[in-house]
């Protein structure tokens, strides 16, 4: 039965897939992976039942309460028939669910201590979970690492990664190579000094660590003002890319802590080398070891906050005839780069929204070429006004889709400017250590708008289309083979649009905002999408009147809605 | 319209034994004094350090849309205990929640000036 529907509803794939096996089928139809079905991050999928001439009728299949309120980040994975999805407030629950029904298999409460809340800077979020071998991995805002039983749910091991007290947290999923589960950690504001370990994932024992922030005798370390590089931030909450072929992982780094540059560089733009490595960076490691293979600096010296977390995306992409191992990256500093992933080196960085910081990249040194005379560097007891993008960037975590149809990466994009300075301050463990003041209370270059869905063409290196949209915060991106692209808005409002017109296909309100992108999956042959919805409650409180408005403009939530045709 | 006024004062509703109030309640919170008390020219002093220590949750300028964290109502909440409700809440935090503890850390100096700048921007209602 199941495989007479599955030919009848591939069309001409299904030719293919009577040759191939049913379990590669199934396979296409998991996400097993936070980026998509590989390690890749580029959030497409190759399902195409749900389709641009189809995707008007899609409706409710079922939904699931999250049972938390606060901003809900997480990506559902789904193996087999089984979805895994977690909740935000660090997490509250780890859910398994029949992802044919919505029927819950098992729930995971993990007992945290109540104090926490008070070190995290920007929201009780969690991203979801990682699997390997029958496993489901977390890391909790208490910065322990779990590992549970994936069919029963039961507790195998608890790792404590780093002490929460003084500002570690880990928000996002780890990244699952080998036999090794790697995570990274926050606490970029809280003056922490930032890595990546592995852990083994049979029985939790640290496999090697590696910190982003060179110490005494290490190269880069130099880079440093005095014992600066100790409380450097270059934290890793974002979530790290693997390639099987290069046996290298991909994770980049936040920008340089505390934002005031003065206390580890020197405050002007003729900064020389003290550039804090590997803060703002990309960092390629060996799987096997944790050295770093290389590094590229997006924002040397920061002083912005154009933390350099956001996710690597990896495909070979055709540029000037030749075939590159592309890593794509949508930087919160407004410039989109694509690096050589085998070797680090920079191919291309243009601006991908309004960007005034600095004039351009330059392609020999690799370096920006900041504003002249300090205009838009904050200094000490100096603002900077006007400055764009704003410290939420160009872009931020909420992840980017890459669609090898169109050759397109679709990304969330903000429309909004500031003004900056910097401050003394004492650092004191577990307490916010910035240096800095700001207004964010102002819109960007590019209209009233405070935000942009984009459709940018990494090769031409320009927007193919855009849809403006009135609030920040937009969601992630998720593409897929139907010609589809879905996202979602602080409105609740999911998505589905052309993926090569940027056209609107289909709209439904899920009652809460959106900020984490769409998946989707199959189950018995059928296509699925899954939203998680929740609104944003940390970084809205920045913005003043504008984060007023976002928090107005939808009731915090929790809530997982899978739709079918 | 405040709803602890004329008799009701800390010190009475202590003595009397009526523990209706969280967190407010000690004996030294009738004794607190803000040092800056109506001065119109620490209020900008204030809002900078506000912005630099506080913003992140509660907004520039204290402005910002979650209403339990709103630092505009500290009057409209906590009538005649809001001084000593934002005193003992900086000192202690309310970690559960989310605030830290400040004990320590921001001086008395820089805790009044903050609240200086906050009475300037209650609202009523």
């Amino acid at each position: 039965m199941s495989r007479v529907s599955r030919k009848v509803l591939t069309g001409i794939a299904g030719v293919v897939l009577v040759t191939a096996s049913a379990a590669s089928f199934a396979d296409r139809g998991q996400w097993l992976h936070y980026g998509g079905n590989d390690r890749s991050n580029t959030r497409y999928s190759e399902l195409k039942q749900i389709k641009t001439s189809n995707v008007h009728k899609l409706k409710v299949a079922w939904m699931h309460s999250l049972g938390s309120l606060e901003t809900q980040e997480s990506t559902p994975l789904v193996v087999g028939d089984t979805m895994y999805v977690t909740t935000s407030t660090g997490p509250r629950y780890v859910f398994a669910l029949d992802a044919k029904t919505g029927k819950t298999k098992w729930a995971h409460q993990p007992e945290m201590p109540n104090d926490y809340f008070a070190t995290v800077c920007c929201g009780l979020d969690n991203r979801g979970v990682a699997y390997s071998n029958g496993k489901i991995f977390f890391g909790r805002l208490d910065a322990k690492l779990v590992a549970l039983d994936a069919n029963t749910g039961k507790k195998l091991w608890t790792t404590t990664v780093e002490n929460y007290r003084n500002g570690h947290a880990i928000t996002s999923p780890p990244l699952i190579v080998n036999n090794l589960v790697v995570t990274g950690i926050a606490g970029g504001e809280y003056g922490i000094r930032g890595f990546i370990a592995a852990y083994d994932q049979e029985t939790g024992e640290e496999v090697w660590k590696t910190y982003t922030i060179p110490g005494p005798g290490e190269p880069g370390n130099e880079t440093w003002k005095g014992d600066s590089w100790k409380t450097g931030a270059g934290s890793t909450w974002g979530v790290g890319s693997y390639d099987p072929k290069l046996n290298m992982i991909y994770w980049s780094t936040s920008n340089a802590g505390p934002w005031g540059g003065h206390t580890r560089s020197i405050d002007s733009s003729e900064f020389g080398d003290l550039t804090n490595k590997w803060t703002a960076s990309q960092l390629a490691f060996d799987a096997d070891t944790g050295a770093i293979k290389w590094g590229y600096q997006f924002t040397p010296n920061d002083v912005w906050d154009y933390d350099g977390i956001n996710e690597a995306v990896l495909y070979d992409l055709k540029i000037g005839g030749r075939t590159v191992p592309a890593l794509m990256h949508a930087d919160r500093n407004g410039f989109f780069y694509v690096l050589n992933r085998a070797t680090g080196e920079l191919i291309s960085a243009d601006p991908f929204v309004t960007v005034n910081w600095a004039t351009h990249i330059d392609l020999k040194t690799g370096r920006p070429v900041e504003a002249a005379n300090n205009e838009k560097r904050p200094q000490l007891g100096k603002w900077a006004r006007n400055v764009c993008p704003n410290l939420i960037g160009g872009k931020n975590w909420s992840p980017m889709a890459y669609n090898p149809d169109t050759g397109l990466v679709y990304l969330p994009a903000f429309n909004m400017c500031m003004d900056i300075a910097n401050k003394e301050e004492e650092y004191t463990p577990g307490r916010f250590y910035l240096a800095s003041e700001f207004n964010l209370d102002m819109s960007g270059a590019s209209g009233d708008h405070l935000a942009e869905f984009m459709a940018w063409d990494p090769v031409k290196k320009e927007k193919a289309w855009v849809i403006n949209e009135d609030l920040p915060f937009v969601s992630g991106a998720m593409t897929t083979a139907g010609g589809l692209v879905f996202y979602g808005n602080q409105h609740g409002m999911l998505k589905a649009v052309n993926a090569k017109t940027g056209k609107v296909l289909w709209e439904f309100d899920v009652g809460t905002g959106i900020i984490q992108s769409p998946m989707t999956y199959t189950v018995d042959g059928k296509q699925y999408l899954a939203v998680v919805a929740g609104r944003s409650k940390g970084p809205p409180s920045f913005f003043g009147k504008i984060g007023q408005r976002v928090v107005d403009a939808s009731p915090e939530g929790g809530i997982l809605v899978v739709f079918e045709l | 319209m405040k709803p602890f006024s004329g008799l009701f004062t800390p010190a009475v509703v202590l003595a009397a034994g009526l523990f209706v109030l969280p967190l407010a309640a000690s004996a030294a919170d009738a004794e607190l004094v803000n040092p800056y008390a109506g001065r119109e020219d620490i209020v900008e002093e204030g809002g900078s350090l506000l912005n630099q220590y506080c913003s992140h949750c509660h907004g520039p300028w204290a402005v910002q849309g979650e209403r339990p964290r709103d630092l505009r109502r500290l009057n409209l909440r906590y009538g005649d205990y809001a001084m000593s409700t934002f005193y003992t809440t900086v000192q202690n935090g309310r970690p559960p929640k989310g605030m830290p503890p400040w004990k320590g850390i921001l001086e008395d100096d820089i805790v009044w000036k903050i609240y200086t700048f906050l009475q300037s921007v209650q609202v009523e209602d």
